[in-house]
């Protein structure tokens, strides 16, 4: 069976500094995986990778059973992407509606208008993030997790078959990213392969499938339960993490977010 | 004063500073969103080396202006699209080279006051027939370019990230972007002149920044600035007989900088009731 997703020594490295190692891993079908790993640690550079945006130095990438770099553009066109919220200027004069369809532009040729069924995909994605009340809002009017929610959307609106986010949990209130994470767990259960980079670990407990932990090359990989705990933890971030059981929860704490 | 129009010259070089206006409005629209200013100096400059080689050689300015801002587009586009340090030394350096080529062309050139003094400042009354329809040819292809790729630039210029990583070929749209101001230098330096063109692309289009939520106004607002300053500034030149581009550049600047003054964006709230809320989900 040729799996979703999968590396082989992948390493990546910018100028001299090598940023990924040997990173080897294998999504069989589709499903939920975080990856998750200290600050510098080519969580970005991975997703970047296997959109061939970045050239691997040793390895391989197969992405959707297109093998990358060679057919990047095909991964893409069937690929939703959501970048760190923070490199985006805000001020930028776009409104909701145009943001939230540019992901539709994208999937099509150049000179091709966009038509109703473009629209209605733009809209149905908004109403999923709960953004459909802010559809002719200037995206600069809405607030952090409000941006991030149509982000969000504009990644969905595409109907992707694999979901790329990184950090979206980022700078976001609880309620959220209870949304957004309620939104990619029924993307991944539709049969959506979803790869988010987070730092943020306790929300992954419960909701992600499997987890890779990464600091430059891949520290463990596998389903959730197996790969979060403390051992683990420590040899990726490099300090002691602790886990606790609260209430049927499991809370990770130690990780500095900010690190 | 209605007399004028009777002259055809005066007929023509309204309609040039119309295409430039529009023109400007619209690449310079994408030109200040990209922060692409200095790149675009760099530019303009090189269409003035394009011209003054093209007066050496007896063939029209305008086309000489063409070739050889587009081969110094080519140049500027791949060191903008490299790291940002590298991109502005190289643009530093096609800036001065070029400014370089043309003094040294205009010095050969017999006609050289003349010619460099309508480069430098330009010469809209001066527009020939031929001029005319080198300009209404190359504002068309600019025009049509943005037309046809409007909302892949749009996309672009918000989130290049986002924009290759799901699939636009960003390093082609942005040489295409490059080209389109090499495209507006050409329609620039006949109207405003070299020195000038910068701040006809770069100051309606900050202007209407200031007043635009989104980019459809902003190009609107942007075109009405450079339509008003281009056409106020040209009959300012006929009474006073002065050089229309200084005129034109007076009055571009004065809208930026009215734009600045009342800008809604800039607007500081001094009371609670009068401040904006976030709107819930």
């Amino acid at each position: 069976m040729t799996p979703v997703v999968s590396t082989r020594n992948l390493s990546v490295a910018y100028g001299d500094r090598l940023a990924l190692e040997y990173v080897t891993f294998e999504l069989i079908r589709p499903a939920f995986l975080s990856i998750v790993g200290p600050n510098a640690s080519g969580k970005t550079t991975l997703l970047k990778a296997l959109l061939g945006i970045v050239e691997p130095l040793t390895g391989s990438i197969e992405v959707l059973g297109y093998k990358v770099p060679n057919d990047k553009y095909k991964v893409r066109k069937l690929v939703g992407y959501v970048p760190q919220r923070e490199r985006i200027d805000p001020t930028k004069p776009v409104l909701v509606k145009d943001v939230v369809l540019m992901g539709r532009v994208a999937k099509k040729g150049w000179g091709r208008g966009l038509s109703r069924e473009d629209y209605e995909a733009a809209k149905r994605a908004l109403k999923a993030v709960e953004m459909e009340a802010f559809w002719d809002e200037p995206y600069v009017h809405l607030s952090g997790g409000q941006q991030q929610r149509v982000l969000i959307a504009r990644a969905l609106a595409v109907e992707p078959k694999l979901l790329l986010l990184d950090e979206p949990l980022s700078g976001v209130d609880a309620a959220t990213q209870d949304v957004i994470l309620r939104v990619l767990r029924e993307e991944a259960n539709r049969g959506v392969t979803v790869i988010m980079v987070t730092h943020d670990l306790n929300p992954l407990m419960e909701l992600s499938d499997y987890v890779m932990l990464l600091n430059r090359t891949v520290i463990a990989f596998g389903k959730t339960h197996e790969v979060l705990n403390e051992e683990l933890l420590a040899k990726t971030f490099m300090r002691r993490i602790s886990i606790v059981k609260a209430e049927e929860k499991i809370i990770v704490s130690g990780v500095d977010y900010h690190a | 004063m209605l007399d004028i129009f009777s002259y055809p010259f005066v007929w023509k070089a309204l309609v040039a500073i119309i295409i430039a206006a529009v023109v400007s409005s619209v690449v310079g629209t994408f030109t200040v969103l990209r922060g692409f200013s200095t790149l675009s100096a760099a530019i303009t400059h090189s269409s003035f080396a394009g011209a003054s080689i093209a007066v050496i050689y007896g063939v029209n300015p305008l086309l000489g202006a063409l070739a050889l801002s587009f081969g110094f587009s080519g140049l500027t586009a791949y060191a903008s699209s490299t790291n940002e340090r590298k991109a502005d030394v190289v643009i530093g350096m096609i800036f001065g080279f070029s400014t370089a080529l043309a003094v040294l062309f205009l010095s050969i050139a017999s006609t050289y006051t003349a010619a460099a003094w309508s480069f430098i400042i330009g010469d809209v009354l001066g527009v020939s027939w031929i001029d005319l329809y080198t300009l209404i040819i190359v504002a068309v292809a600019a025009l049509g370019i943005i037309a046809l790729l409007y909302k892949e630039f749009k996309f672009i210029t918000f989130d290049p990230e986002a924009a290759e990583a799901m699939g636009l070929r960003v390093s082609a749209y942005h040489y295409i972007m490059v080209f389109l101001i090499a495209l507006f230098s050409v329609v620039a330096i006949k109207v405003v002149g070299v020195i000038l063109a910068i701040v006809l692309l770069i100051a309606p289009a900050a202007s209407a920044y200031e007043f635009s939520h989104d980019l459809e106004h902003m190009l609107v607002i942007s075109m009405i600035i450079a339509l008003i300053a281009g056409v106020l500034g040209f009959f300012l030149s006929l009474i006073f007989n002065i050089a229309s581009s200084a005129f034109i550049g007076i009055a571009v600047s004065i809208a930026y900088l009215i734009a600045l003054v009342v800008s809604p964006k800039r607007r500081k709230c001094r009371e609670i009731a009068k401040c904006r809320i976030v709107k819930e989900v």
